[in-house]
């Protein structure tokens, strides 16, 4: 049987007086992950829990069969962390290295040996497309090649879980786009988990099956993406023909709410408590308008994430 | 783009045994030291260094030579016979004749470089990962944060040890080939253990030092001015008040001075033959010497413990 991803238990870390996680119970399979949440929701603290770099002030966990915890150095934190392959956000790219030099001394610095790390680094700039790239220093690299660079560093030991962090920021839509790709093979074709912790919520539709949703140090909501969004009933996409607009006054009147019009007669709608479906016909047989599709809706994430964060 | 066909059948996993975090040290300080001699300038400085061995290395080798070989010859100079051995006078004050003070005076003129290329060195081997955000870098990797420290310390250690205390063993060497190998390697053991302690205390003690500098300035520039204050404006001050005040204390203030008398300490060194006189005890400096080594390590572990790894 597979290792759950993470599986933590009443994980609570406080700062002093200030609790930046409190009592997060999550199991979660391999896979891939967006962890969301507004600033101050816990996301970083918890990315430092996973990765060992802090230990939670109570509760217990687990990374892929690697309990949590400890003290900050403890050997247990070490094995953690080369189960991780961490991109952060920040440059933290060494200047006077060169691209292989730098993804090598990321691979000794995993534990490997210099050899194979730098075997290794060869072929993982390759893969990442910067094999021509590879004996200039990074700091002359642009902002894609940086990115990719900080990714070949974290996949160097080819660890089981990515923690990327922001992996997309400062990229232009051709570059983001090839990151989102280039994360998603890892997860479909080469059996990573991805932990993506990014404020771009499309980000997370394009690579992850699963979000997890943090706010003010608490899970808000955890599941696959699609499960997630449909959980809403009270939303529906409907097309009408005709005079469109009385009907659509009328169906403010009776306190359906009109999301966006996606084009004439055609609308994104919620419906109060207590609503049937049989009012949408009546009302239109009433202004003399033919429905033409009627479909139930799901919410974007977009609109799932504010809704939950602001709940 | 990386994530097509072609490209993907380029991954290949990596399955192998990882290292503990001492191998990683043992890699930062390798990288650390390929940074530092990337640059001309330190080949330059460490050219200089070889100088010095050298004119030591010869100057023990002429002055044992006509000591032994010619001491009572005499050349004629300007219608007069002069010794031979008159013409080395000005030698006789660095002692080249394999005793404690050869190898105290040795590693004395080593310092001066030494001390320049520390200088210069601190912002490229510590300043920079502060300055351009490689710290996460590094700590995201199943390494301590004082595995960190120590990677750093070691490249600098290795600097300090291969300017200092490799030639003065080298000159041990050849002291004894020049006098009775026979009797001389035994009977001149202490000396060897009292170079390898004068080593010791010199990378200890100036590792913490450029570490805790680099951390502190960053840059360059700051940098040398901070070491030139510590290493001669403190040196020049201490001289001044101890002669103006006559309290041999106030050289406790020149921190090579203090590295010097716990050198000496270290070869055995009798007080009385120090120069110039009068000095402080040896437990005096020594303590100093203890102190700042303490300070240094309070600053890094509260500076290097601060650093965000997840932001």
């Amino acid at each position: 049987m597979t290792a759950p991803l993470i599986d933590l238990h009443g994980i609570t870390r406080t700062f002093g007086a200030h609790t930046a996680l409190h009592d997060v119970t999550l199991a979660l399979p391999p896979g891939r992950v967006g962890v969301l949440g507004p600033n101050g929701a816990g996301k970083s603290t918890l990315l430092k829990i996973l990765m060992g770099l802090i230990p939670p002030s109570s509760g217990t966990g687990r990374v892929l069969d690697q309990d949590l915890g400890g003290d900050r150095d403890a050997a247990g934190n070490w094995r953690l962390r080369q189960l991780i392959g961490f991109m952060p956000e920040a440059d933290s790219l060494v200047p006077g290295l060169t691209g292989i030099e730098y993804v090598g001394l990321a691979g000794e610095l995993y534990g490997m040996p210099r050899r194979e790390a730098q075997r290794r680094a060869h072929e993982v700039l390759s893969y990442l497309e910067l094999e021509e790239a590879r004996y200039r220093r990074v700091e002359e690299y642009s902002t894609g090649m940086k990115q990719r660079a900080k990714l070949a560093q974290a996949l160097v030991h080819d660890p089981p879980v990515l923690l990327l962090d922001e992996p997309t920021s400062g990229l232009d839509p051709a570059g983001r786009d090839a990151m989102l790709r280039l994360i998603r093979a890892l997860g479909t074709d080469h059996g990573k988990s991805v932990l993506l912790s990014t404020h771009l919520l499309a980000d997370v539709e394009a690579v992850c099956e699963r979000v997890v949703i943090l706010a003010g140090g608490r899970v808000r909501g955890v599941g696959t993406v699609a499960e997630l969004c449909s959980r809403r009933q009270d939303r529906y996409r409907i097309r009408v023909e005709g005079e469109a607009a009385g009907f659509r006054d009328d169906l403010e009147s009776e306190g359906v709410r009109v999301l966006a019009e996606t084009t004439p007669g055609e609308w994104r709608v919620t419906v109060p408590d207590g609503w049937t479906n049989l009012a949408f016909f009546k009302l239109a047989e009433i202004n003399q308008v033919v429905i033409r599709a009627l479909l139930r809706d799901d919410e974007t994430l977009e609109e799932l994430f504010l809704r939950t964060v602001s709940s | 783009m990386p994530a097509q066909t072609d490209t993907l059948l380029r991954y290949r996993p990596w399955r192998g045994t990882l290292h503990g975090p001492l191998w990683s040290a043992l890699a930062m300080a390798r990288v650390s030291l390929r940074l530092m001699f990337r640059r001309r300038l330190y080949w330059g400085l460490f050219a200089l260094t070889l100088l010095v061995f050298f004119f030591f290395f010869y100057g023990q080798y002429l002055v044992v030579w006509i000591t032994t070989q010619v001491a009572d010859d005499t050349v004629p100079v300007a219608g007069m016979k002069v010794p031979i051995k008159d013409f080395t006078r000005f030698l006789d004050r660095l002692a080249l004749n394999g005793t404690t003070h050869t190898f105290g005076n040795f590693i004395w003129f080593e310092g001066y470089v030494v001390v320049i290329v520390l200088a210069l060195a601190g912002s490229v081997l510590v300043g920079n990962d502060f300055a351009h955000g490689s710290l996460p870098f590094y700590l995201s990797k199943p390494i301590g944060r004082w595995h960190y420290v120590l990677g750093k310390c070691l490249a600098i250690g290795v600097f300090v040890n291969l300017a200092t205390t490799v030639p003065a063993v080298l000159l041990w060497i050849e002291a004894g080939l020049l006098f009775d190998w026979r009797t001389y390697y035994l009977d001149n053991l202490d000396l060897l253990a009292g170079v390898l302690g004068y080593g010791l205390v010199l990378t200890v003690t100036l590792s913490l030092m450029v570490v805790a500098t680099a951390v502190w300035v960053r840059r360059a520039v700051p940098m040398v001015m901070v070491w030139m204050g510590a290493f001669v404006l403190l040196r020049m001050l201490g001289g001044w008040l101890a002669d103006i005040l006559g309290d041999e204390r106030w050289r406790l203030i020149d921190l090579w001075n203090d590295l010097y008398l716990v050198g000496m300490w270290c070869l055995g060194a009798d007080p009385a033959t120090l120069r110039p006189q009068p000095q402080p005890a040896y437990w005096e400096a020594g303590l100093v010497v203890g102190g700042v080594c303490a300070g240094c390590l309070l600053y890094l572990r509260r500076r290097v413990q601060a650093v965000e790894i997840v932001n």
